[in-house]
């Protein structure tokens, strides 16, 4: 276990590091001088000097990125040139509440979808089947900045059952979890449907049935619990690509984010938080990943660590 | 004589369709995706013949129209058919409509000229209009007062081009990426699959959004950007299916007899992977709208007054309480779209699914 764990983690560092080369490369391939992109576009010549100094931008490529790495290491990601926090502070401030959206709709997700897969697959190629099936394909090819504007047109402004934006209460996180679940939720259905079918269909559950020993709400029961196990990895790697997907939810229910933050920012041209915002999405997404495969190590103990 | 007849009759019905093909026909599901893509097909191809007006018209007398306003079954003396009255709005007194008038509306109206094609087709010919001084609005208007249903109809066009580009950028160089990096295996997969794991490490929309971000925004920028972002899904697939076909005894077969790597990767390789690969494309082209949607509705990708669904979405965001008509129909555009071609990749995949 120790050294699969090891294994998987050097295999995860490649990719950390390759995440940290593209951060890096994003302002130097940019167009326009990195000084000034990093400064801001009305700083004036002394701070663009200073950040230059600061990042070393007058050296070479490979002194550039030392600087970069070195800065990082420290927790450095520089300031923001908006507001002139620094960017740490501002990833500190949002990033929880990106977190917290992401649980909220995985947790929909799981919660309807595992139900709704099961039905599919025990009616299978009946109506029902065909219906859950539908509604799951209409879930992926769904915008969810569409559906949140739906949500929010129908349960906020003419029902009033929701506030309109913002966060705070829990009544503020429902709709936005919900939209950004809606994704989530059809994967998880037909992942259950597919893992359900194939548990129903090993020997040891037709002997079950052939002898009627066990009652079908049994069967189902028993079933489930193995069908659960790649169930149980989707939604983790479903949750990483959540915390990248709530850019759309969170702007469309001003939703103080990560998410929103990147793309406010890169709107502003605002070149450090974008840097800091996209290296933690992505850095966490590789280490979600990790700890899913970790954990699918854990809880299925037919998986050999060689 | 007459038996070699027979046998020719008796020979023609084996040339069946493939079993794949019965099975994806048989799809009630498949064959709806089928139905709204060449819908979707026909649209973008006559779209200035189907669309009322040009996508551009404005008229700041009746902004925010909601559907159908003015518009009625039956005339003024209950002749059969849709009839429009005048329609305008004021700041005081809101929506008037002007009943005492009323135009039929008609197949074949002679409406403003336009060009399509390039130029190469020059008419003012409409597949329906109202004969008369009036204009219809059968989804509505905008904040600038103009025609939805032709800013859709317009904007039909930028959707799929999106798809089918970024689309041929995932396959040309993902394809290959992969095959080369499956086949030759050793280093050279090594490195290839580190760089396809740093892609994968940005999910979903996010890849896109850093080429946006770096590169700038725009709708050309954003094709390029969600090509690249499939870029690595391809590579990923055909490497997995290179590898399951590599050891088979026919690629063996044709090495033993001297063919060389490449050209029996590119004749006997590839295309043992061209069914997972037709299925994702069809995914993909899914995946694609919706991204380039997503881009438009953040700002980053179409530009105003261009007529791309997203843009048209974000834009009635802004009025979604006055005018809930202007953000709802691009999303159900929208979802037409993206729902045919995963109805198609779907059925696709289980047709061409061996074990089906």
């Amino acid at each position: 276990m120790l050294e699969y764990t090891l294994r998987r983690i050097l295999i995860a560092l490649p990719a950390i590091f390759g995440v940290i080369v593209v951060v890096f490369a994003m302002v130097r391939l940019a167009p326009g001088d990195p000084a000034v992109l990093l400064a801001g576009e009305f700083a004036d010549q002394a701070t663009i000097e200073r950040i230059r100094e600061r990042f070393g931008l007058d050296r070479s490529m490979p002194e550039q990125f030392a600087a970069f790495v070195s800065n990082l290491a420290q927790g450095d990601l520089g300031r923001s040139t908006r507001t002139n926090r620094l960017v740490t502070e501002d990833l500190a401030q949002f990033f929880p509440n990106t977190l917290e959206l992401a649980f909220g709709a995985i947790i929909v997700a799981l919660v309807i979808g595992i139900p709704a897969g099961v039905l599919s697959a025990v009616k299978r190629n009946t109506w029902v089947d065909a219906l859950v099936t539908f509604i799951a394909l209409l879930g992926v090819s769904m915008p969810v900045f569409w559906f949140g504007l739906l949500a929010i047109l129908f349960f906020s402004v003419d029902l009033g059952w929701f506030p309109v934006a913002g966060r705070g209460t829990f009544s503020h996180v429902v709709l936005p979890a919900i939209t950004l679940g809606v994704s989530s939720t059809a994967i998880i259905a037909r992942m259950t449907r597919s893992s359900m079918l194939e548990v129903l269909d090993q020997d040891y559950v037709r002997t079950a049935r052939a002898k009627g020993v066990l009652g079908r709400t049994t069967i189902i029961k028993h079933a489930l619990r193995n069908a659960l196990v790649p169930v149980v990895t989707i939604g983790g790697l479903e949750f990483g690509r959540l915390m990248a997907g709530a850019v759309l939810t969170e702007t469309v229910f001003t939703w103080p984010g990560v998410g929103r933050l990147l793309v406010d920012s890169i709107l502003a041209r605002d070149y450090p938080v974008v840097q800091g915002a996209v290296l933690l999405i992505a850095v966490s997404f590789i280490v979600v990943n990790l700890l899913v495969d970790l954990i699918y190590g854990l809880i299925d103990p037919r998986i050999r660590y060689d | 004589m007459t038996n070699a007849a027979t046998e020719t009759t008796k020979k023609a019905p084996q040339r069946r369709r493939p079993r794949w093909l019965k099975r994806l026909l048989r799809n009630p599901l498949a064959v709806l995706g089928f139905l709204i893509i060449g819908f979707f097909l026909v649209v973008v191809a006559a779209a200035p013949f189907l669309s009322p007006y040009p996508p551009a018209d404005q008229s700041l007398r009746t902004t925010y129209l909601p559907p159908g306003t003015g518009v009625s079954w039956g005339g003024p003396e209950g002749q059969f058919g849709l009839w429009v009255s005048p329609a305008t709005r004021s700041p005081i007194g809101g929506v008037k409509v002007d009943e005492s008038e009323a135009y039929p509306v008609k197949f074949f109206v002679r409406g403003e000229p336009y060009e399509w094609a390039g130029g190469l087709i020059k008419s003012d010919l409409r597949l329906f209009g109202v004969d008369g001084p009036v204009r219809y609005h059968l989804l509505g208007t905008d904040e600038q007062g103009r025609d939805v249903l032709s800013r859709l109809i317009h904007g039909a066009w930028i959707s799929l081009f999106i798809g089918l580009i970024s689309v041929g950028i995932g396959v040309g160089i993902g394809v290959p990426v992969g095959a080369i990096s499956g086949f030759l295996g050793g280093a050279t997969d090594m490195v290839v699959q580190r760089l396809v794991d740093i892609m994968l490490a940005f999910p979903g929309i996010l890849l896109a959004i850093v080429l946006v971000a770096t590169f700038g925004t725009g709708l050309g920028n954003v094709m390029i950007a969600v090509g690249i972002a499939s870029i690595p899904v391809y590579a990923r697939l055909v490497r997995g299916s290179v590898l399951s076909v590599k050891n088979r005894e026919y690629v063996e077969a044709a090495r033993a007899m001297g063919k060389r790597g490449m050209p029996t990767l590119f004749r006997h390789v590839i295309p043992n992977s061209l069914a997972p690969i037709i299925v994702q494309s069809s995914l993909q082209m899914a995946i694609a709208i919706l991204f380039a949607a997503g881009l438009g509705f953040l700002g980053l990708g179409a530009r105003p007054p261009q007529p791309e669904w997203g843009l048209m979405l974000a834009r009635g965001r802004e009025y979604l309480a006055v005018a809930p008509h202007v953000a709802t129909f691009p999303g159900l555009a929208i979802v037409l779209v993206v729902l045919g071609f995963n109805l198609v990749g779907d059925a696709l995949r289980d047709a061409l699914d061996p074990r089906g």
